[in-house]
């Protein structure tokens, strides 16, 4: 019988993302709430030109909002996305007020996809996701540095091609 | 429900189960599949019947029956509306458009008939369909996992039945309509022994050509070794059939309870023209006897209603559920056979069953009722078949047991989540009571109603939803047996979902902001069957630990921290 003495917690995954991730998700917190701010202002100043004080209040608090999205959640979300790829298993974290975490043995991996949007080739960073026969099941590294990527991406195809079956 | 547990300390052996050794699992291989389909060298099988010649088939020709049926059926409520409409104008012409349009709906049915095509190869089943759009739908023979075939009534008088083949990881199925009976069944074996055979491929078994039994296929003399009993039929192993004392649960059962709500719809649209309930009558001189009568009415129509719902759900439950037979067939899979008028059967491979669930909604579970299904991989609809129609609990979890082969995951009682769960759960009962009281301080302040209203608002709703919460505590629990994790939840509709270890293939361990503050969390074990994810909430995150660790050892240990292994 196989008995566990200590915290008994899942550990940390070992690797943290790409640190220009916080580059990446600032600049993209600042393109979501430009537009939502530019939206707030127009309401504010050119529809409602009373500027009840709830309206001032609303817009108070949707530019904290945009303070908070822009300069504090970047740097809350590289603390927590983490990421490992054993021989036997892939393990995520991620999230930052709601946190979660994924484990997915590779022998039950069906694809192995890699993405880069046109912001994350400014940043040089890609993002892996790893599909399972369940759709609640696939598991997303962000934000990896592009090499980096590139060679989980390779190690992972090379793993789960060894693996017969369908994987259900 | 005895008294929840109290959280285990966060140092030293933070697993103590409740009830008994059930966590106490085995070392070394830490999970023993059922013995899988009989092991054999693939065999070179033709299709059965006509299909054999690896040609283009059309449908049966009596299918050319079906089409125009099915078709005039759909558009029967708008020719009806425009015969109506017709008889009504007088216009000489459009009554002779009327045999026009029912002929044009005839040949429009029969496209079908001319357009769909499929087609055996070597390896794979094909379908053609579509006179446009055409579309071509593929099903790997050695993917075969599901076969299920139906024959609604037209169909059985003459004498057809529809197929759908369900492979191993697609939704999707392949429907194969107008088969012969005859036909039918032999594809039926012939494609579940192509999909059994198939995994069972590469091994040289006893060196044997493994042929399996096809129905009405004569063998010549001497091709079999006399040893091999695979020639001669083996009987099913009979798992359940059914019962009718059951049948005084069907009105417990709210499944057809959508014929009745429609019929009472129907039902008030009527009396409303016929004007009993009109203002005028009730304020004229005969107040009070007419208030007599309505209350009368309004038993009556209950009493309608109860009895109208005792017929209709005892009709349905014969009409589904006629002449059940579970069975275990020897090539390994699992047979529902079933229906009156519509007769249904579906077959899957028993390796893709990977759990069952038990379903006690709260009428049924007051009368010690539940209702069987089955998680499987490659059955379409959603990857769940009823097993059994709602009939006693007991029977549910013997039946249950001997689907899964083996004793205990229905019955073992389940480790509630403790007292941080249960804090959580009635806490978070509160918010939609204050959402609720908020409108009705809304409506209490527009209409004037006084003050205390909105309290009795505040207790009444509070204190139900309380409740609710309580039952959603007691219901809460998870155990893992040698073979299966079990969790069990819901409020009202209680559910156990039984899954077996082999078929987890991931995990997920989810805690929001509030759940971290009360160090719970959602252990989320992912499959490929049924709903895909059986979740196990608010679970005291070492719990979830060290349940996910228990069930897959070899996947999650190597994630823990501080984990060493003895």
């Amino acid at each position: 019988m196989s008995t566990v003495t200590g915290d008994p917690a899942l550990r940390e995954p070992a690797h943290k993302v790409s640190r220009r991730a916080i580059g990446y998700w600032t600049t993209t917190a600042v393109i979501w709430e430009g537009i939502l701010l530019a939206v707030a202002g127009f309401v504010y100043f050119v529809v409602l030109p009373e500027r009840w004080w709830w309206a001032t209040a609303i817009l108070v608090l949707v530019v904290i909002g945009a303070i908070v999205e822009i300069l504090v959640v970047p740097r809350f979300k590289y603390a927590v996305h983490r990421w490992e790829v054993t021989p036997t298993a892939v393990f995520t974290r991620a999230g930052w007020l709601n946190v979660e975490q994924r484990i997915a043995p590779l022998s039950r991996v069906q694809t192995v996809d890699s993405t880069q949007g046109a912001i994350q080739r400014m940043f040089r960073l890609a993002s892996i996701t790893v599909t399972t026969a369940s759709a609640a099941g696939p598991i997303s590294i962000n934000c990896l540095d592009q090499e980096v990527a590139k060679q989980v991406v390779a190690h992972l195809t090379e793993i789960t091609g060894r693996d017969k079956g369908d994987a259900t | 429900m005895t008294q929840p547990p109290p959280l285990p300390p966060p140092e030293g052996p933070a697993y103590e189960p409740p009830e008994g050794p059930a966590y106490d699992l085995p070392t070394g291989p830490p999970y023993d599949p059922p013995a899988g389909p009989p092991e054999g060298p693939a065999y070179d099988l033709p299709p059965p019947g006509a299909a054999a010649d690896g040609e283009w088939h059309r449908q049966s020709p009596r299918m050319l029956l079906v089409h125009p049926v099915r078709v005039l059926w759909s558009m029967a409520f708008p020719i009806v509306i425009a015969f109506i409409g017709i008889s009504q104008s007088d216009n000489e012409w459009s009554v002779r458009l009327l045999p026009v349009i029912v002929v044009a709906a005839l040949a429009f049915g029969l496209i079908p008939w001319f357009t769909t095509l499929y087609r055996f190869t070597d390896t794979q089943l094909q379908v053609r369909t579509g006179l446009l759009n055409r579309k071509e739908k593929t099903a790997r023979l050695d993917r075969v996992r599901s076969v299920d075939l139906e024959s609604p009534p037209l169909h059985r008088i003459l004498g057809l039945v529809r197929a759908k083949i369900g492979t191993g990881v697609d939704d999707t199925r392949v429907e194969l309509d107008g088969l012969a009976v005859a036909d039918a069944a032999q594809l039926r074996e012939y494609l579940l022994l192509r999909g059994s055979s198939a995994r069972s491929e590469g091994d040289p078994g006893d060196g044997t050509p493994f042929r399996p039994p096809v129905v009405g296929e004569q063998l010549p003399a001497g091709q079999l070794p006399a040893d091999r009993p695979l020639a001669e039929p083996v009987p099913d192993e009979v798992l359940a059939e059914i019962d009718w004392s059951w049948l005084r649960y069907a009105p417990f059962s709210l499944s057809s309870l959508v014929i009745v709500a429609t019929a009472f719809g129907l039902f008030f649209q009527f009396s409303d023209d016929l004007g009993f309930f009109s203002q005028d009558r009730v304020t004229d001189a005969y107040e009070w006897l007419l208030a007599q009568a309505i209350m009368a009415m309004v038993l009556t129509i209950l009493l309608i209603l109860v009895l109208g719902w005792l017929v209709v759900s005892t009709l349905n439950y014969v009409l589904q559920w006629w002449n059940l037979r579970l069975v275990r067939e020897p090539g390994g899979t699992i047979r529902l056979t079933r229906g009156l008028l519509t007769t249904t059967s579906s077959t899957v491979e028993e390796e893709r069953i990977r759990g069952v669930q038990l379903t006690e909604p709260l009428l049924l579970r007051a009368v010690r009722g539940g209702e069987l299904t089955s998680l499987a991989t490659g059955v379409g609809s959603g990857g769940t078949t009823k097993l059994l129609p709602p009939c006693p609990r007991t029977v549910a979890e013997s039946v249950g047991h001997s689907v899964l082969g083996t004793e205990g995951p229905l019955t073992t009682p389940v480790r509630p989540h403790g007292p941080a769960a249960r804090r959580r759960l009635l806490i978070q009962s509160l918010w939609p009571s204050l959402a609720f009281t908020a409108a009705a301080a809304g409506v209490a302040w527009w209409r004037d109603w006084p003050w205390w209203s909105v309290i009795a608002v505040f207790v009444g709703v509070g204190l139900v939803n309380l409740g609710v919460a309580e039952l959603a505590y007691r219901n809460l629990g998870h155990q893992l047996t040698p073979g299966h994790l079990v969790s069990r939840s819901g409020a009202l509709q209680r559910q156990r979902v039984v899954l077996e270890r082999g078929g987890i293939i991931g995990w997920v361990v989810r805690q929001s902001f509030f759940q971290r503050r009360r160090g719970l969390a959602d252990l989320l074990a992912t499959t490929a069957a049924g709903p895909e994810v059986v979740a196990v909430t608010d679970i005291p995150l070492p719990w979830a630990v060290e349940l996910a660790s228990a069930a897959t050892p070899q996947v999650v240990d190597q994630f823990r921290s501080a984990g060493k292994e003895s």
